[in-house]
């Protein structure tokens, strides 16, 4: 049963009918939930007490911190089903998801300095995550990089595939090398709550932000996944259906 | 309100830093769209250049 | 070379994986005879680098003593750079890499020769006068023989990590500045390992734990990395 979806999820018509029901399905509760998650994280959490309303900054940073982080995941996930069951389908999510991953990659970089300075009193800090970070920023610019430099949409599928999947293994490690080194150097790690146990007021909009953005990255990579799938198939017969429908 | 806007002194730092994660959510979607919309304009325009074949 | 010496041992019965990898190491080592130029420059590469530094920075040995592991290890980045284009070009150049796919030994075996050549031609003679570079950024005598030890571990790890960049930018004109920004990324943990045990060695202090975890990495990479750079070289030769 859940072999037939498989093979199914190969065909590029089904692949792009099935992204267009369930975009609305992802779009919808996304913005609900990023708008409840905004009047909680910046109305009703209590403010913290060692950072006062500062903290509120979590609200956008932690977010995007984890899309950088997840939409890596995906698309090294999908580059290694390409790879290996040799599916056009899953080369396209790859793709979709590498310009979206690098912009939140981005936010989260410049939302992390904003909150830094406050906190430390400078923009930079070689924080482990901000470091982390911004070496993610790097693949993701590397891997857009590869990707950009074959003119043949399958080596370009194929190359960009191999680096995706190397660089996931890297990611747990490039984080750890850096926390280690960090710690060696002792940079206060201010992004930590002050509260000893986080309440629940302010946990509660956190989790509502991270579903929505998982969700509205669900509804974006619909979207290009339907434009990357009409480009790669331009001019076989399905479309002429799939189009008028 | 004004007490909201200013957030405990940290305006300068919270702010903008919404703003330029909604600027990117924003821009995410636009571009998406743009992407979806400029690739059905595109096959549609083929199709119709393919004629009546098939 | 031709493609059946790798398929046949002189004895006439088929060669094994590793027989066929020691031809290939064995071929890569004598070929770099005939062209000094690919392990020289980046020697001297890595030479001018650390003499850019006490110019740029301060030429008081006191200071550069604290700096020096870190400027050590980036020239030693640079330098393995450098020298990762040498890696695959000749050979793909002039259909040697293809031959090597389409043999029918396994191509991993094959590219982690080539990757161990790279590596005892650049990281080897780098770890050396790493040592000479140490002790002109103001390292102390005695420390100076134990900055050979990460250098040389850190530099394998290098090789592999370059030899999976070198191959997804085979197929990609001036590839040089590509490779590097593929492969620094990755790289991270081994500069981080790598200089934190060489700050330990020149301050004569243990320096097992960031070599061990440095050990890690070139193991890890020894598994993996000649498996990607095959998967990434057949791709490029499809």
């Amino acid at each position: 049963m859940a072999w037939t979806w498989f093979h199914r999820l190969g065909s590029p018509p089904f692949v792009y009918r099935l992204a267009t029901r369930l975009t609305p399905w992802f779009a919808w509760p996304a913005a609900i939930l990023i708008v409840a998650a905004l009047y909680g994280g910046l109305v009703l959490a209590p403010p913290d007490y060692q950072q006062g309303q500062g903290f509120r900054i979590i609200y956008v940073h932690a977010p995007s911190a984890w899309m950088s982080l997840m939409v890596y995941v995906t698309m090294a996930a999908a580059s290694a089903v390409g790879l290996i069951w040799r599916m056009k389908v899953a080369h396209a999510v790859a793709a979709s998801c590498a310009p979206v991953g690098a912009s939140f990659t981005l936010a989260a970089l410049t939302t992390g300095m904003l909150w830094g300075r406050p906190m430390w009193g400078t923009y930079w800090e070689w924080d482990p995550r901000l470091t982390s970070e911004l070496v993610l920023l790097f693949l993701y610019l590397g891997y857009l990089g590869l990707r950009a430099s074959f003119d043949d949409v399958q080596r370009a599928d194929r190359v960009s595939a191999v680096l995706a999947v190397v660089g996931v293994v890297n990611v747990p490690i490039i984080h750890y090398s850096v926390v280690w080194w960090n710690s060696l150097h002792q940079a206060p790690s201010v992004m930590k709550l002050g509260t000893p146990t986080i309440a629940t007021a302010m946990l509660v909009p956190l989790l509502l932000m991270l579903a929505g953005f998982t969700l509205f990255f669900g509804a974006i990579l619909m979207l290009r996944l339907r434009a990357e799938v009409l480009r790669r198939e331009r001019g076989t017969n399905w479309i002429r259906e799939a189009l008028s429908s | 309100m004004s007490e909201f806007l200013r957030m405990g002194g940290y305006a300068r730092y919270l702010w903008p830093s919404y703003a330029i994660t909604f600027i990117v959510v924003v821009l995410n979607v636009i571009w998406a769209r743009r992407l979806l919309a400029r690739a059905r304009a595109d096959a549609l325009r083929r199709l119709a250049a393919q004629g009546g074949e098939s | 070379m031709n493609v059946s010496a790798l398929e046949l041992a002189p004895a006439g019965e088929a060669m094994s994986a590793l027989g066929a990898a020691r031809l290939v190491l064995a071929r890569d080592l004598r070929l770099a005879f005939r062209k000094p130029e690919q392990v020289v420059q980046p020697l001297a590469f890595f030479a001018i680098v650390t003499t850019l530094f006490p110019l740029a920075i301060t030429p008081e040995l006191s200071r550069l003593r604290e700096i020096a592991p870190g400027v050590l290890w980036v020239a030693a980045l640079l330098a393995s750079l450098l020298a990762l284009e040498f890696l695959f070009r000749d050979d793909a150049h002039d259909g040697t890499l293809e031959q090597y796919a389409l043999s029918g030994q396994s191509l991993t075996w094959l590219l982690f020769a080539k990757t161990t050549a790279h590596w005892i031609l650049t990281g080897v003679p780098l770890a050396l006068i790493a040592p000479l570079a140490g002790a002109a950024l103001g390292a102390p005598s005695q420390t100076l023989p134990l900055i050979i030890l990460p250098i040389a571990v850190g530099s394998l790890a290098l090789s592999l990590i370059g030899a999976i960049g070198a191959a997804l930018t085979l197929g990609v004109k001036r590839g040089g500045v590509l490779l590097s920004v593929l492969t620094l990324p990755l790289a991270v943990p081994t500069l981080i390992f790598g200089a934190r045990a060489t700050e330990l060695a020149i301050r004569g202090m243990s320096f097992a734990a960031p070599l061990e975890l440095l050990g890690a990495i070139a193991v890890l990479g020894l598994t993996l990395a000649p498996v990607a750079a095959a998967t990434a070289v057949r791709i490029s030769l499809e």
